[in-house]
């Protein structure tokens, strides 16, 4: 029996496969027991051990955590403000110009950002390391959650605002018992793509970095330059199965939301960059 | 005190009795009193100069079609508006700056603003819990809601699980979980199926007795209208047409708006040639209307359902049926009479299309409308009607 070839699904297997296909290369060496990437001489954890013994390392994964975390955290709450701010603006010529300065920073080429800020912290006197990453991943993360927050805003029944203040809700209880809930969401998709932009950020973050204060992929850059060594390997392979991780702990938490409140809509999957 | 001061006091205290401000304390205060009211947008006048009284434990309809500011009038009194002009009363205390939040009133909306991240309880239960009731009472004050709207299995569900009609009582009760004098209630029964509405129109009625407040319901239905309300506003473009019992603007139209948009009419062009004798389609018939001015231009009016087919010769006009269709408990019947003016009758004998028939009616069913009378002018004219049939009695 000759079963009919499907060409969509192959098309699509074949699209998968080129995508995929250098992140296995690369896992699957990270295992060599060899040093280089040509030839294979072996399975061996080698490369694992060695970098978990760099402890400069494991303080930038630590470090690439906070600033990630961190400013993923911030950028919601103020993005979240800011979409508030956006959606309750009356006049329709301010809300444009507001959201076309917020689209605006979305599409800017990192680099400029990047080169901006460094001028910026340069001019103000203000020392590269920790805090300079961490606002401008705050910055540029912002406009990422406004993103996310406003459809939700603009989806959400302009009653429910009327009835909360109808059943004599102040401004504060209309906002942390109606609008919130309503619309976490939104700030929690907006939250998980901040955190993998902030996570994965390489152009900004070099320019704006020194003192010594580095992250994961500022460091994996430099290292490569020096000669490639199957160490960043092996960090690569940890780094993609942390976003692989985060992809399915996203996954799981918002079919449980889904399923729970069965909204029928699943929360929108942020796209995340290869790392 | 000397005698002349005590005189004195004695007849303050007697002109107090005899003055206005003193009667206003015994006789009841509207809940709602609009003196005057009027909102534009830009130049855009939606609503003009209304002045309205509301006694408290009654059901009020605000009726008209789109746009005619029925729908302003309440966001006036809930407070999502605020009036370019005049003064919003409750109680007899102005609240034109009392904000939404603090006025003793609570709204139903039209599509309901259920909170779709509570389940039917929490929602009921919002307005006690921001009141900071103790959880006892709110959950008694729940459970006795729910009640009131049948739905006391529903505590647990989510929002999303209800029906329509089922929503609708949530919306209702948890409106009410708030104990508010006055309910205002945005075209709640217009996402319902016909049934469901014709269901809910008794229930809501049933509910504003039991409880004894104040309903104001907005509609654009007038059936559902006359069904529900002890008094009627029939807006159209920003102004209150008429007001009344709903037997009163039915029976009483008081302008061709009032007349087509409440129920169905035969409106037509007369002339009053006297006191009880108006002319129209090129006949003279008696009525029961006076007091107007020699030949005044009048419209008149004439309900389907009281018109009746009959024979040429005992019909007070002829006509030519032109369509018909069957409805159940009566014909509805389209004739042209000789002057090529069309008429409906419900009628509950058959006829045959093409036939020539008889129309008859009742001198009583016959309504006249002078062009551009004021309310007040009507109303004085329908009293001066019943002061003759007393007199008549006599």
């Amino acid at each position: 029996m000759m079963k009919k070839i499907k060409w969509g699904n192959l098309y699509l297997w074949l699209m998968f496969v080129v995508l995929y296909l250098p992140i296995i290369f690369l896992i699957t060496y990270s295992f060599n027991a060899g040093k280089v990437m040509q030839g294979w001489s072996g399975f061996s954890l080698k490369h694992y051990g060695e970098l978990f013994a760099d402890t400069r390392i494991l303080e930038i994964v630590v470090n690439t955590f906070l600033v990630a975390l961190l400013s993923s955290l911030l950028s919601s709450v103020i993005g979240t403000a800011g979409a508030l701010y956006i959606y309750n603006i009356k006049h329709a010529l301010t809300k444009n110009v507001f959201l076309s300065l917020n689209n605006i920073l979305l599409v800017s080429p990192d680099v400029i950002i990047g080169a901006a800020f460094l001028i910026l912290f340069t001019v103000m006197g203000f020392s590269l390391g920790f805090t300079s990453v961490l606002l401008s991943h705050i910055a540029f993360s912002i406009p990422i959650v406004v993103l996310m927050v406003l459809p939700r805003l603009q989806e959400m029944n302009r009653s429910l605002v009327a009835s909360a203040k109808d059943l004599g809700a102040n401004n504060w209880q209309m906002l942390t018992r109606v609008i919130l809930p309503v619309i976490s969401p939104g700030i929690f998709a907006g939250f998980f793509m901040a955190f993998t932009y902030s996570l994965d950020d390489f152009a900004v973050t070099f320019f704006v970095t020194g003192n010594g204060f580095s992250t994961l992929s500022v460091e994996i850059y430099s290292r490569a330059r020096q000669g490639v060594s199957l160490e960043i390997n092996a960090l690569s392979a940890m780094m993609f199965m942390v976003s692989l991780a985060l992809v399915l702990i996203y996954y799981v938490i918002s079919t449980r939301a889904a399923k729970s409140k069965k909204q029928g809509t699943r929360l929108v999957l942020p796209a995340s960059e290869g790392l | 005190m000397s005698r002349v001061k005590w005189h004195a006091f004695l007849v303050t205290i007697y002109l107090l009795t005899k003055s206005e401000g003193w009667e206003l304390t015994n006789t009841s205060t509207p809940i709602i009193e609009f003196k005057n009211v009027g909102l534009s947008y830009d130049d855009n006048e939606v609503l003009k100069n209304i002045d309205l009284s509301l006694e408290a434990g009654k059901f009020y309809t605000l009726l008209g079609p789109s746009g005619s500011g029925k729908t302003t009038i309440l966001n006036l009194i809930s407070g999502q508006l605020t009036a370019t002009h005049g003064d919003i009363l409750f109680e007899g205390n102005i609240i034109n700056d009392v904000p939404v939040e603090k006025r003793n009133m609570n709204t139903v909306f039209q599509d309901y603003g259920l909170f779709p991240n509570m389940n039917v309880f929490d929602n009921v239960a919002f307005g006690p819990t921001i009141k900071r009731m103790s959880k006892t009472d709110i959950n008694a004050k729940v459970t006795e809601m729910l009640d009131l709207v049948k739905l006391s299995d529903y505590a647990d569900r989510e929002i999303n699980e209800l029906s329509g009609g089922q929503r609708q009582r949530v919306a209702i009760a948890r409106a009410l979980a708030n104990d508010p004098e006055v309910l205002l209630l945005d075209e709640p029964l217009s996402a319902l199926d016909y049934k469901l509405r014709k269901d809910m129109q008794y229930e809501l009625r049933e509910i504003q007795q039991r409880l004894g407040i104040t309903f104001v319901f907005v509609t654009h239905d007038q059936e559902e209208a006359l069904a529900m309300s002890d008094w009627i506003f029939v807006m159209n473009d920003g102004v209150i047409q008429q007001n009344g019992s709903p037997e009163d603007i039915y029976d009483e139209p008081i302008n061709h708006f009032v007349a087509d948009f409440i129920g169905e009419s035969n409106i037509l062009d007369g002339i009053m040639k006297t006191d009880y004798l108006v002319h129209f389609t090129g006949k003279d018939f008696e009525n029961v209307d006076a007091g107007m001015r020699p030949n005044e231009r009048v419209e008149v009016v004439l309900r389907p359902e009281d018109l009746d087919l009959t024979t040429i010769e005992n019909g007070k006009l002829v006509v030519t049926i032109d369509d018909q269709s069957f409805r159940g408990d009566y014909y509805e019947i389209t004739a042209l009479d000789d002057d090529g003016n069309e008429w409906q009758v419900q009628a509950t004998n058959k006829a045959e299309i093409g036939e020539r028939v008889g129309l008859t009616f009742d001198p009583e069913d016959i309504h006249i409308m002078r062009f551009n009378e004021s309310e007040d002018d009507f109303d004085a004219r329908l009293e001066s009607y019943e002061d003759d049939a007393d007199d008549a009695k006599e």
